[in-house]
């Protein structure tokens, strides 16, 4: 079953009109206080997200990867009925899917089963979260798998470079905090300290439940209820916004025996409620195009030249390659920056932007997962999971205008960090730019 | 003339005859309708509504089994030049920006026995897609200047796999493996025969193995099979055959049995977790297609938590993760049993290891019940692959190039089928007592503490 593959690129994204046509209107109801959004997916399979809100706001820096941790033993440390093998074993059987998973942002704790095996599912669902265990023994054979995994993801390139990036791009903001920590903090976190930390934001004013399935509006509700009722009400946690502008280039390496080099930059972008969110998205989408056609169709530099828009509580523009050229990408990159400023996008560009923007939604419309964290994030970013069935029509209300005076806004200075050969990079082209422009030696 | 014409008639007769006699058995899923073209194109055509959208794949038997040592690497290349030029698109720009017009989400896999391409879009744009997909797989153009570029682009996609500890010791481990036949499991190629390749070596590419009766067209989504049929006949009809069968004109040589164990110890700096791997030659679809279902349902029994192997390494803190798996292969696919080990107890957990691997040969080694379970996870299995239309083609393709539609279509039911007597013979033909590579990829200060040479090493 399993398969190697080598991939051309991945070309696929996600944008977000109508529900797919073979399902029925999603719509919210409250249990207990706490939002429930329902999508009807019109297939067997069903997919539940309880969304805990607050992210790396929730603890400090010197506990970070306490609540990756905490949702990990959810499933990993035992319930109050079951030890954690019976509770594995049970869900094996019917090969349904429990698990918590933290980002910058929120915690989702995830279960996706087939229809038939709900009710065998559904009370370990609650028990996970409402009864764990945080079993000691389990809970440092946790730790080291924790640990084990924070090594393996720093030797994989790309997810090393994106942390370096953030870690330099973000000091001293909440979005330095890596949600899985790190190996020294992660070693002293106790199952008490943790099982306190998750009592702590398990409130119900922290928490929406996602559910992309086929359920009567009462299973749903009496499920839910029956989960909520003894999780405390807790007080409203509001998302802490920063907005992120860079004033100066800057450029930080590190040396690493790779077989390539690894860059990435990270600057401002539009802030969640900015009324050009929307444009600043559609503008980064074609930026990408073009930043793929120069760098790696014209020039042959990178396999994988990227450019995207990151958004959260900080949100931010983001490229990246890999190359054996790195000198000859920011010379490239600078002129692409510097053309699209001064003549902007065509009517063409953004003209196909809209189509692929409409094949994109209904691509992320056929499994009930992806769904289910669409309507999830834009729940918590934008305070308004109805974004993910109608940011089409805001898509097509953007013009030509609107990306460019955009993407002048904010695609600005440039924090760049750099992992692979420090003999095959310039530093100062990074830093000043390498366009010799005389007054401004960085033109943008 | 005549010739020419005498032989299409031929053809046509011939492909017509196999059409109605050969896969006068084609058992296919509800929803799927298949069809062959005069001209060898076998067309599959899956109806599924769930959204307005549709996919269309092309799948070309093709990839690494087929490459020597001078070839290694080029059909990957070659999937690349495929999005690079034709005659309707004649440079890059061009072509991405028609898939821009389109909307498209795209792409194109090469691995040791397929290569496919693959485009979802607006359902409406059925026809203008499909004719993107005849102009670029029979009309390419090969321009020096264009190779010269995406050399680099693949050979940097390479670059950036060998930045991966996982694809370094995987490499190694597929070397030893495959031994001189190595290339012929080896999709990403060689360095130097990637960055020395040339459009003739595309052309020859082109022309033992770009050819309708090579091929599968596949067409899924909001579609009716009939216009889709009739669509692709239009399109695709005029594709003339190659008059042979790429595989048996080009024959794929047998693979060398290992004939010891083969055990190495890779240090590399970015190797932050030790990772071990351990493989052996397992069932060909060819000549054991019993077993490649048995393999399946082994890899899912030691997959269970309740497993023995689960319980012996993740559940006492030995290993962070330890998975069996069988790669479905017409030519000799692999097993391997790939560890995460705890790093302060790498020794603890290659013995113990081994002591499970000795135990495979034991009927209790697993019970009825996990026998039960694995086939409810692999039957659930089906209908989660099934919930994604757009990754239906690339299913079914697979299969098509490795095993066959009917074994894609009875896939799920001939797991429910499989006995224990089926799982003792895959285990007795393929593992037990058969030779293996193992390696272990580790950091050289993490290898100081370990000694792994002391303990990983052949018996």
């Amino acid at each position: 079953m399993k398969k190697y593959v080598f991939t051309l690129l991945v070309a696929a994204t996600l944008g977000s009109i109508k529900t797919a046509q073979a399902q029925q209107k999603a719509y919210e109801t409250t249990v207990d206080g706490v939002k429930v959004i329902v999508q009807p997916s019109g297939n067997n399979i069903v997919e539940i997200q309880t969304i805990i809100k607050g992210g790396v706001a929730n603890y400090p820096a010197s506990k970070m990867g306490i609540e990756a941790l905490a949702m990990s033993a959810l499933t990993e440390c035992g319930t109050l009925k079951h030890d954690k093998n019976s509770f594995k074993d049970a869900l094996d059987r019917v090969d349904a899917t429990v698990y918590g998973y933290t980002s910058k942002d929120y915690s989702v704790i995830r279960m996706n089963c087939i229809k038939t095996d709900l009710d065998v599912v559904w009370p370990l669902y609650t028990e996970a979260i409402t009864q764990p265990k945080f079993d000691t023994a389990e809970f440092s054979r946790i730790k080291q798998d924790a640990i084990n995994s924070l090594k393996e993801r720093d030797s994989q390139p790309d997810a090393a470079i994106d942390k370096m990036a953030n870690q330099v791009a973000f000091a001293n903001r909440d979005y330095a905090k890596e949600p899985q920590g790190t190996p020294a903090i992660i070693s002293q976190l106790t199952a008490a300290e943790t099982k306190a930390y998750y009592n702590s934001i398990l409130t119900k004013s922290r928490m929406f439940i996602v559910v992309v399935a086929d359920l009567d509006r009462s299973v749903i509700e009496a499920k839910v209820g029956q989960l909520l009722a003894t999780i405390k009400k807790g007080t409203p946690v509001e998302m802490k916004k920063s907005f992120f502008r860079v004033y100066n280039n800057s450029f930080n390496e590190e040396s690493r025996d790779l077989a390539t080099n690894y860059v990435e930059g990270v600057t401002s972008g539009p802030e969640l409620d900015a009324p050009d969110f929307t444009a600043f998205t559609i503008a980064m989408r074609i930026f990408a195009n073009r930043h793929f056609l120069d760098i790696r169709t014209k020039n042959g530099l990178s396999y994988a030249p990227q450019a995207w828009f990151s958004n959260g509580a900080t949100s931010v523009a983001k490229f990246s390659v890999s190359t054996t050229q790195p000198n000859k990408y920011i010379a490239v990159f600078d002129k692409l920056v510097d053309s699209t400023r001064k003549h902007g996008f065509t009517p063409a560009e953004l003209a196909d932007m809209k189509v692929t923007y409409l094949t994109s939604f209904y691509y992320k419309n056929e499994t009930n997962g992806a769904q289910a964290s669409s309507i999830a994030a834009n729940e918590v970013l934008h305070g308004d999971w109805k974004r993910s069935l109608t940011l089409i029509s805001d898509v097509n209300k953007v013009t030509l205008q609107d990306i460019d005076n955009a993407f002048d806004k904010y695609i600005g200075n440039i924090v760049w960090v750099y992992q692979g050969d420090i003999k095959k990079v310039d530093p100062t082209l990074y830093k000043n730019g390498t366009l010799h422009q005389a007054d401004n030696p960085v033109s943008y | 003339m005549t010739p020419k014409i005498i032989k299409s008639i031929t053809l046509s007769i011939a492909g017509l005859l196999f059409a109605t006699c050969s896969f006068a058995q084609l058992r296919l899923p509800q929803g799927y309708y298949w069809k062959q073209l005069p001209n060898g194109l076998q067309v599959l055509v899956i109806e599924n509504s769930k959204v307005p959208l549709a996919t269309i794949e092309i799948a070309v038997k093709n990839g690494s089994f087929t490459e020597d040592s001078v070839y290694n690497g080029l059909s990957h290349l070659f999937e690349h030049m495929f999005f690079k030029a034709n005659k309707d698109y004649p440079t890059q720009e061009k072509l991405l920006k028609r898939t821009q017009e389109l909307g498209a989400i795209w792409n194109g896999t090469t691995g040791t026995e397929r290569v496919n391409y693959f485009f979802t879009f607006d359902r409406d744009s059925l026809y203008s897609g499909l004719k993107f997909l005849n102009a670029a797989i029979r009309f390419p153009i090969y321009r020096i200047e264009d190779m010269q570029k995406e050399r680099v682009v693949v050979d940097g996609e390479f670059q950036r796999a060998e930045s991966n500890p996982g694809f370094q010791l995987d490499f190694e481990v597929r070397k030893r493996l495959w031994t001189d036949q190595f290339t012929r499991k080896n999709p990403i190629g060689i360095h130097d025969i990637i960055n020395t390749a040339t459009p003739e070596k595309m052309m020859v590419i082109k022309n033992k193995y770009y050819f309708p009766n090579n091929s599968l067209l596949t067409i899924c989504g909001d579609v009716h099979h009939e216009e889709a049929f009739a669509m692709a006949e239009k399109i695709f009809g005029d594709w003339e055959s190659s008059g042979f069968d790429p595989i048996q004109k080009f024959p794929i040589p047998a693979f060398k049995p290992l004939t010891k164990d083969n055990y190495f110890i890779k240090e590399s700096t970015i190797a932050q977790t030790p990772f071990m791997d351990f493989a052996w030659q397992g069932p060909s679809y060819l000549t054991d297609s019993a077993s490649t279902i048995a393999a399946d349902v082994f890899s899912t029994i030691v997959g269970l938590n309740s497993s023995k192997l689960q319980q012996a390494l993740i559940d006492k803190g030995l290993a962070s993760g330890v998975s069996v798996s069988y790669e479905t292969s017409k030519y000799v696919g692999p097993i391997t049993v790939f560890v995460v080990p705890n790093p302060n107890k790498v020794k603890e957990c290659y013995d113990e290891l081994m002591k499970q691997l000795s135990m495979w040969d034991d009927p209790d080694y697993y019970t009825d019940a996990q026998l039960a379970d694995a086939k409810a996870i692999l039957l659930r299995d089906d209908m989660r692959a099934k919930e994604k239309p757009s990754s239906l083609p690339g299913q079914v393709s697979f299969d098509w190039c490795s095993t066959s539609l009917n074994y894609y279509t009875d896939n799920t039911d001939d797991y429910q089928k499989v006995t224990r007597a089926d799982i003792k013979r895959y285990l007795e033909t393929y593992l037990i007592g058969k030779p293996y590579v193992a390696g272990m990829i580790i950091a050289p200060d993490l290898n100081k503490q370990v000694n792994a040479a002391s303990f990983f090493v052949a018996k």
